[in-house]
């Protein structure tokens, strides 16, 4: 009787979700004519994530990955008090969720809104759904069937050393993508803008302290000291105010891109180099903090102010390619500039990480995975909607590089109505003295835009006099967990080094010899220093042309990680299921060797690089300066970029077919054998129990109150 | 659940999250398994945790 009450009880709660979602789904895809509010865009995010939870990812935990709880993880079986330590679901989740979660499902969507913001919906849903949070999930299960073992180990081998190379590669290079185009966020958001800079100057102090208070004053206090951190965070905001309006302070922190940059590059090495208690782990404490509490302030206010999507459903740049913000059109080009929230690589090798060590039972990658994935996606949504509620008019104006608007009000103000989109000089020169910067024009990167719809959002909540302080407020926690992932990225790609270059040579994979510890934090910080000084100096805009290529870096890890995923479901002999991850590959595949081959091979000098290129070093030959270059050397600058990015983006190309056709070999093979043995580790018996209730709670340990 | 419950749950969650209960259960692990060994003070776990985390640092995402 009751079960079958609890049956009738959930087809009903699910089928009102379904047709929440369908009916919110409709609304966004059919109204044309008038502005819809942003609930629609919640409702159709939050009713499909419900469903692909609770059927997509059961079916994958139970049918294709055969998620058994009696099989002790490598948390229980070799718990140590370092790296493998069970640890309850909800606060795994916690971890996890802070790890993947940074600056890219907050940037990307920005960005991808010159399409209007249907495209850029439909596809962070349906490519979370069936694509990121399946590779997260899928990734996390077999790292953790193999002791925690990492991506490119497993690429190794599961596929061979070629693949394994390949994956190596592959990660150090978005690595270096990725550090320069976070950078470039910061910088472009913080140019000339003394308020900006003042705090996030501050909190380089702020951590120093935090650290030194944990070391030696209160070890272990981490609760407290984070309090006073985030007490004293928004002190340097109110304080960031007083210097911007003071003459002679504001001059000292009003820093040009240039002098940004070699500031970033400088604080990049020391960052990376400094014992990580004394700057990288407090800064992380104050970042995810500020992060999670802006990411559910953002929430909040979209919800209690119901915005208005000023934004088209999709915009002409969908089809013609000729977007300012970056060129090419809808396909495959949104697919690429959205990564983060929708299908991102990069997340396999947190999941193939520290989190696979931490599990406490198998079904918990279900949670875990998926779960964690899903929140990053609806993140992407928020910020979707923020961009797209400002109007288009300043939308563009902010995010077109400075080569089409130019510097003044009137010059933006006449490029965006030749964009055939329109805002008066005033109204430029009032919204940015609304937020008190001098400045919106080609401000680009996503940041600012972010940060101005966030104000916006905010200050419908509280009213417009905070308007400024909203602003800078969004600009400071960006710039915080940028900061956070450049010291870290820079670290992480410092032992990758080490330990490639110590395979030759011993004794540099000693993580304590400063001679090795110097160089290769050097040679990482030079590589994303490179492409981050080019970006900024690059007449042609630094997003606009690194951009690309970050995304088609990420969805080449993420076909690395899809490859791994689908040769170890064949090899298991579960072929009538590869599909799972199968599917995900061949479209991520398709996705990122178009965005290549027209990087590489468009002969409209906009879009592809080689054409761009040739058009610069004809105007050379012929002694002429092409606009938006300014002098011959800007002319030089572009043709050396443009070959360097072109011929990053083959390189991307040939490694993801290169992974995939040696994929491909181990597949037939185990299709001919029906399975294969892999590196997975015997089944041992699980004695952990665990509460699986969903507020129950862990016996605290004896002697702790509560 | 009362909000007294409620309270007590996010404190057990942010101690949790960031670490701050690992020496208590340090030191009831060492008590439980290892009778009358030595436990290490705070600092000394603390500082043992802080430098463990040197050498693996995690990689955040974008």
């Amino acid at each position: 009787m009751n079960t079958s009450k609890a049956r009738v009880r959930s087809i009903v709660i699910w089928t009102a979700v379904a047709v929440v979602g369908a009916v919110a789904w409709g609304v966004i895809a059919l109204v044309r004519d008038e502005q819809i509010s942003a609930a629609w865009l919640i409702a159709a995010a939050l009713g499909s994530y419900a469903i692909g939870y609770r059927f997509y990812a059961r079916f994958i935990a139970r049918k294709v990955l055969e998620v058994d709880d009696r099989r002790a993880t490598p948390a229980e079986r070799l718990e140590n008090d370092v790296d493998f330590q069970p640890t309850d679901r909800r606060v795994l989740f916690g971890h996890h969720f802070a790890a993947i979660a940074g600056a890219g499902p907050l940037v990307g969507p920005v960005l991808a809104a010159q399409m209007g913001y249907l495209p850029g919906t439909i596809w962070i849903i349906a490519g979370v759904i069936f694509a990121g949070a399946v590779q997260d999930m899928v990734t996390l299960f077999f790292s953790m069937r193999r002791d925690g073992k990492s991506l490119g180990q497993m690429a190794r081998d599961e596929i061979g050393p070629v693949g394994g190379i390949a994956a190596l590669v592959a990660v150090l290079a978005i690595m270096v993508i990725l550090l320069a185009v976070l950078a470039l966020v910061v910088v472009n958001a913080l140019a000339n803008s003394p308020w900006g800079t003042f705090s996030i100057a501050m909190t380089i102090p702020i951590a120093l302290f935090m650290g030194a208070y944990l070391r030696v004053l209160r070890p272990g206090r981490v609760l407290e000291v984070t309090a006073i951190g985030v007490v004293l965070l928004l002190a340097a905001l109110v304080a960031g105010k007083f210097v911007a309006d003071s003459k002679s302070l504001a001059d000292a922190f009003t820093l040009s891109p240039k002098a940004l940059t070699l500031c970033l590059i400088a604080y990049g090495f020391i960052a990376s180099v400094l014992p990580v208690w004394m700057l990288l782990t407090p800064r992380d404490y104050l970042s995810t903090v500020m992060k999670i509490g802006t990411i559910c302030l953002l929430a909040v206010g979209i919800l209690v102010t119901l915005p208005v999507m000023q934004n088209e459903a999709v915009t002409k740049f969908a089809h013609n390619g000729a977007g300012p913000v970056f060129a090419g059109s809808l396909f495959p080009f949104v697919f690429i500039t959205i990564a983060c929230g929708a299908l991102s690589g990069f997340h396999a090798l947190i999941a193939s990480g520290t989190t696979p060590k931490m599990i406490e039972k198998e079904s918990q990658v279900r949670f875990i995975g998926y779960g964690a994935m899903l929140m990053e996606s609806f993140v992407a949504v928020m910020a979707l909607i923020a961009a797209s509620i400002i109007d288009p008019g300043l939308y563009y104006a902010m995010n077109a590089p400075a080569g089409v608007v130019g510097s003044t009000v009137q010059s933006a103000s006449s490029a965006v109505n030749g964009l055939g989109f329109s805002i008066t000089p005033g109204a430029l020169q009032s919204a940015a003295s609304a937020v008190q910067e001098q400045t919106l024009i080609a401000r680009t990167g996503g940041g600012p835009t972010l940060a101005v719809g966030m104000s916006e959002i905010f200050s419908g909540a509280t009213g417009n006099s905070l308007k400024a302080f909203w602003y800078h407020f969004a600009i400071m926690f960006e710039a915080l967990f940028i900061l956070t992932t450049v010291d870290a990225g820079t670290r992480v790609g410092r032992f990758m080094l080490q330990d490639t270059i110590g395979n030759i040579w011993k004794p540099y994979k000693r993580v304590s010899w400063m001679p090795g510890v110097l160089s290769a934090s050097a040679i990482i910080v030079a590589a994303w220093g490179y492409f981050l000084y080019t970006g900024v100096t690059n007449p042609l805009g630094g997003i606009n042309q690194l951009f690309p290529l970050f995304g088609i870096a990420n969805q080449l890890l993420a076909a690395v990680a899809l490859t791994v995923c689908t040769t170890l479901l064949i090899k298991h002999g579960k072929l009538k299921y590869a599909w799972v991850t199968a599917i995900p590959l061949a479209w991520d595949a398709v996705v990122t060797l178009t965005a290549s081959w027209q990087k590489v091979f468009s002969d409209n000098p906009k879009l592809g690089f080689f054409a761009q290129r040739n058009k610069f070093s004809d105007a050379i030959d012929a002694g002429q300066v092409v606009a938006p270059a300014k002098s011959m050397d800007d002319m030089h600058a572009v043709v050396t970029n443009s070959t360097v990015d072109g011929v990053l983006a083959a390189l991307f190309a040939i490694l993801i077919v290169i992974v995939i056709l040696d994929a491909m070999r181990v597949w037939m093979k185990a299709i001919r054998a029906g399975s294969l043995p892999t590196t997975e580790v015997p089944f041992v018996e699980s004695h952990l129990v665990v509460p699986t209730g969903r507020f129950e709670r862990r016996e605290e340990p004896a002697g702790v109150t509560t | 659940m009362t909000a007294r419950h409620a309270l007590a749950g996010v404190r057990w969650y942010l101690r949790e999250v960031s670490g701050e209960s690992a020496y208590d259960r340090y030191v009831e692990h060492a008590r439980r398994e290892h009778p009358g060994e030595p436990v290490m003070s705070r600092r000394d776990f603390e500082r043992r945790r802080q430098d463990a985390r040197e050498s693996r640092t995690q990689a955040r995402c974008c």
